[in-house]
């Protein structure tokens, strides 16, 4: 097949530049990845996280029973709005590692598995039901993202500590998939399942309750608990607290939302940025082609077939770009969402991308360069003869404005520099935008780090504010010279304080849908913490009013999550809660900030105590040796322990948390700044193009092909420089709404604004590096041009 | 063939609409080898555009083989342009990334004239009877100037125009290769073609049938 000269004009032209179709594609690449990133982990992980949450069946409530019996379960399950009922006790307990170590264990008891169900992850090739079944006494599940914690695998034995003192030894007879928790290893925190025969000690009930009718209503769900709750006191059993998950949500379905808005701003923001790279290469090419467009028109070419020309070329462009981007696309959003199903404890059951998302991506990859390229495309086949075969078509003098005017009396500078300076701003439009384009990148590098800064800083805060190691809880309260007497004995506790801790119920709380609970608890109650007054050990900062001072009666410090939750409140207020069964009013005289999010109310306790289940311990020194020490002794020497936890664990664990965050961030990054180098690099290109002649006059006037190379790499730089400015400021307003947006997901206040210096300073560095590479290629391409070539460019 | 009648155009310039024809009127007969001579910025090239209607006159009409250009719509024009006007340039213009024989080719290409299979047969005949038959194959910056120049008439003439238009063809050829240009137009004149071409004073005297000169946008007799 022959083709018609001028679609072979199309395709050598193409050939005839390899590396600006090669940049052009990349750019146009760069998009299409972007958005195929985007959607294929957008599209998998909602799809998975819901197919992997609503085939546990989860709980629409869940109630704590004192006594839990049988009769009372089958009068639950008899109830009209009552779809399925189980009982599954959990024992928190501690379990000791075989290193000696002791983490936090929760052992649930599973008699059945229709609520919450879990699947059998390692064992032995049987289904799950079996897997429980054939348990036999002291053998125990354990989740599979657990096993990390434990220290363990399958057929290991784990020390279960229950708070009343006893110990036993459990063997773990496989691991199971409990896709509803959350992952062990982010915790700190081993999850295991027993079957009620295996484990005889099955006190302490917790009711699954799941609804009939609209199990997504909240409302509905509220109404069938209290029918329960009312069933249940009927028949004189006690209702202790009852939890309502946002229903048909994971419990980090706002996390993953959260992360997916970020990634996806990030896409978009790719996708236009290689969008703006496109229009300003084709742009660059039409004008260069300008020429060539008006002698077309004078052998009869009509608009339209010139347009047709250049579309065609352009989509020629974009299918490369989708051949490429598209694998990639799929690829990278696949590796993200099993990193990402990994932090859910999520299993992948389907990487398959839905038909309208590939669409979408072809859609997206297509119609995109197309769009921006109609405009220039349209404006240059529009032309007329005249003006095209003009000998200064569409070039701008250097010299016709103002600024140019500027540019020339910077006459000080070295000469090379002052060269590359006017070069570079010759083509201002196109500065503007590669400028922008790389200085985008940057802003989203400098984001990255200033927002892991801004952690690091509210985590550095709390260790300041908590200066205690350790945290210690017993089972019920204990005198406290006894414990004192205890930790005596313990040469790693350097100070102790008893303060003593209660969980108060707020008034009249603004009604917000209750969120996953944390550290067991609604948002309806707060922490009610009566510290030592003064203590040494709590500095929490001030945002208003003042903190607890000795005398202090009847009056509170609340934090700012508690602030949030109450109609509104001034110092001086008075402040009402229920605790222990009693109404008590306190009256407020500051608020402090805090990271975590669980409203707390700090008071003072008059007579001190005597008697407390809550120590904190200060360690002799504050290694994680040290640390590790002191934690085994009090486990040891203190009756009852139900948590030893360190708070360098803690932020660690929290730390954890943020890794989701700081990928999606470093990936835009990435993305991003391989768009802004795209855009350096065909500007350098373009540039080398446009300067042909002007680079050959200046070979014929003595210039070595070395000064020659230089010149065109100093220009890159100083593009590259500038941008480093751009990318600071643009880093502002980004940073800020990263430290809103994640700082509200986590800890439910914007992060403090940090500028991290590694952020600014190493950009310079990459930038400067990224700019130099970028123009190696068209600093060759000048080094090589000879002078007899450079002059007889058209 | 050729009727302007009242032909003027103006350019707006920093300094005011300044006048590059000043009401031209002009008749061509077909089978006419015109040349239009006058010395530099006296509006030679700004004559040509007009007749090949690749500018528009400020006021005035310009007919071309019973076709009124000015009333033409921009794609219209290059549909017309294509079959009933050859352009030659000083500058050969011929496209770099395409060969001497697709260059031929391409208007014809444009125009949809010949059946595909057909259109190579042409170009390689009009290569031929232009001398330039053995650089077919070549790109254009493999060719000497006169070769290029000569590949531009054959491109000029791929869709048989009645008209061929030529902007100083000869302004970057040696005198001898532009005697041989010279030469050519006139054949192309003697076949019934009407040539019309701008040039220097010292080309006149190679038969052409008539001068035309411009003196400040103006047609003196
Ligand atoms: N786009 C334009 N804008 C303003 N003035 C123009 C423009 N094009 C041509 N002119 C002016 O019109 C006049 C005629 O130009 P034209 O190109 O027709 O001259 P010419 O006779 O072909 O000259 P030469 O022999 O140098 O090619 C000149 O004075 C020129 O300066
Ligand atoms: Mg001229």
């Amino acid at each position: 097949m022959t083709l018609a000269p001028r679609w072979r004009k199309v395709v050598r032209d193409l050939a005839e530049h390899p590396v600006r179709c090669a940049l052009a594609v990349l750019a146009m690449t760069a998009g299409a990845f972007g958005v195929g990133t985007i959607l294929t982990s957008y599209t998998i992980l909602t799809r998975e996280l819901k197919a992997t949450y609503d085939g546990t069946i989860p709980a629409s409530a869940v109630l704590t029973v004192e006594h839990l019996d049988d009769a009372a379960l089958a009068a639950v399950r008899a109830l009209p709005d009552v779809a399925e009922a189980e009982s599954r006790p959990a024992i928190y307990a501690r379990a000791r590692l075989a290193n000696g170590d002791a983490r936090a264990m929760t052992l649930f008891v599973m008699d059945g598995n229709r609520i919450d169900r879990i699947a059998s992850s390692d064992c032995g090739g049987k289904a799950i039901a079996d897997c429980l079944a054939a348990l036999r006494p002291d053998e125990i599940l354990v989740e599979r993202s657990s096993m990390s914690v434990a220290h363990a695998a399958v057929g290991d034995r784990i020390v279960m500590k229950t708070s009343d003192g006893t110990e036993r030894s459990l063997r773990i007879a496989g691991t199971v998939h409990a896709a509803g928790l959350a992952p062990g290893w982010m915790d700190h925190h081993v999850a295991a399942f027993a079957n009620p025969r295996s484990l005889q000690h099955a006190r302490g009930g917790r009711l699954l309750v799941v609804v009939r009718g609209d199990r997504l209503d909240e409302s509905h769900i509220r109404v069938v608990a209290s029918d329960v709750r009312a069933l249940l006191a009927r028949r004189g059993l006690n209702v202790v607290d009852i939890e309502i998950p946002r229903p048909g949500r994971h419990p980090h379905a706002d996390q993953m939302a959260t992360f997916l808005f970020l990634l996806g701003c990030f896409g978009v923001l790719a996708l236009a940025l290689s969008a703006v790279l496109v229009a300003t290469m084709i742009h660059a090419l039409l004008t260069e082609q300008l020429r060539q467009v008006g002698v077309m028109k004078a052998l009869g070419a009509t608009t339209t077939q010139i347009a047709a020309l250049y579309l065609v070329q352009v989509s020629l462009l974009a299918c490369a770009a989708l051949i490429l981007g598209m694998p990639l696309g799929f690829a990278a959003g696949r590796a993200y969402t099993a990193f990402a199903a990994n932090m859910l404890n999520a299993t992948v059951a389907s990487h398959a991308v839905p038909a309208w998302a590939i669409a979408a991506q072809i859609a997206a990859g297509l119609l995109v360069p197309l769009l921006v390229a109609a405009g220039p495309v349209l404006h240059a086949s529009r032309i007329s003869v005249h003006d095209a075969l003009a000998n200064d078509a569409g070039r701008r003098a250097f010299g016709a404005s103002a600024f140019d005017r500027l540019l020339a009396r910077i006459a000080w500078l070295p000469r090379p520099l002052m060269l590359s300076l006017r070069t570079a701003f010759r083509r201002r439009g196109r500065l503007a935008l590669t400028v922008a384009t790389l200085a985008a990148g940057g802003a989203v590098f400098v984001t990255t780090l200033d927002a892991a800064a801004a952690w690091r800083r509210v985590l550095a805060e709390e260790g300041e504010a908590r200066r205690y190691d350790l945290d210690v809880r017993l089972a019920e309260p204990r005198p406290i010279a006894e414990l004192a007497n205890a930790l005596a004995r313990v040469p790693e506790v350097a100070h102790a304080e008893y303060w003593t801790e209660s969980v108060a119920r707020l008034p009249r709380v603004v009604k917000t849908p209750v969120r996953v609970r944390v550290h067991g608890l609604d948002d309806e109650h707060a922490l009610l913490v009566r510290p030592q007054v003064p203590t040494s050990l709590l500095a929490l900062p001030l945002l208003q009013g003042r903190w607890l001072r000795a005398g202090d009666r009847g009056v509170a410090v609340v934090n700012q999550s508690l602030l949030a939750r109450v109609p509104p409140l001034r110092l001086g207020d008075p402040l009402r809660l229920r605790v222990d069964g009693r109404d008590v009013s306190l009256r407020l005289v500051g608020v402090v900030k805090e990271l975590a999010p669980i409203p707390a109310v700090y008071t003072t306790e008059a007579p001190p105590p005597v008697a407390t289940r809550s120590i904190r311990i200060v360690t002799r020194a504050h290694d994680v040796a040290t640390r590790r020490a002191a934690a085994r002794a009090i486990e040891r020497v203190l009756p009852r322990v139900t948590s030893v936890q360190s708070l360098a664990d803690t932020r660690q664990a929290f730390a954890d948390h943020l890794v989701i965050i700081n990928t999606a961030l470093l990936l835009a990054a990435t993305l991003v700044l391989l768009v802004g180098t795209l855009g350096l690099a065909s500007t350098m290109a373009l540039s080398v193009v446009e300067r042909t002649r002007e680079l050959g006059i200046m070979g014929s006037l003595g210039a070595t092909p070395n000064a020659l190379a230089r010149d065109v790499v100093l220009q890159g730089v100083v593009i590259s420089a500038l941008s480093w400015c751009v990318a600071l400021a643009f880093a502002v307003p980004l940073t800020l709404f990263v430290n809103a947006t994640t700082g509200r997901m986590f800890i439910g206040a914007p992060l403090p604004f940090v500028v991290a210096p590694a952020g600014a300073l190493g950009w310079l560095a990459l930038v400067l590096i990224l700019g130099a590479l970028a123009s190696l290629q068209p600093a060759w391409r000048a080094s090589q041009l000879t002078i007899r070539e450079a002059l007889a460019y058209e | 063939m050729i009727t302007l009648r009242g032909v003027t155009k103006q350019y707006a310039t920093p300094a005011g609409a300044f006048a590059a024809l000043r009401g031209v009127d002009l008749d061509i007969t077909a089978g006419e080898f015109v040349a239009i001579v006058g010395k530099s910025g006296s509006g030679k090239s700004t004559l040509l555009n007009m007749i090949g209607g690749i500018d528009r006159p400020s006021s005035g009409s310009v007919a071309v083989g019973g076709t009124a250009i000015e009333s033409l719509a921009p794609n219209a024009l290059a549909t017309w342009r294509g079959r009933s006007v050859g352009f030659v340039f000083q500058f050969f213009q011929l496209l770099p990334t395409l060969t001497v024989a697709e260059n031929v080719m391409l208007p014809l290409d444009f125009s949809g004239a010949l059946p595909e299979k057909q259109r190579r047969a042409r170009a390689a005949q009009l290569l031929e009877r232009l001398g330039v038959a053995e650089q077919a194959a070549k790109l254009p910056s493999a060719l000497s100037g006169g070769q290029q120049q000569r590949v531009a008439i054959a491109r000029a003439l791929a869709n048989d125009p009645p008209l061929l238009l030529a902007d100083e063809p000869t302004g970057n050829l040696d005198s001898a290769t532009s005697a041989d240009i010279f030469h050519l137009f006139r054949e192309l004149a003697f076949g019934g073609r009407t040539v019309v071409v701008v040039t220097h004073e010292r080309d006149v005297d190679t038969g052409v049938s008539r001068t035309v000169r411009i003196v400040d946008g103006s047609v003196t007799r």
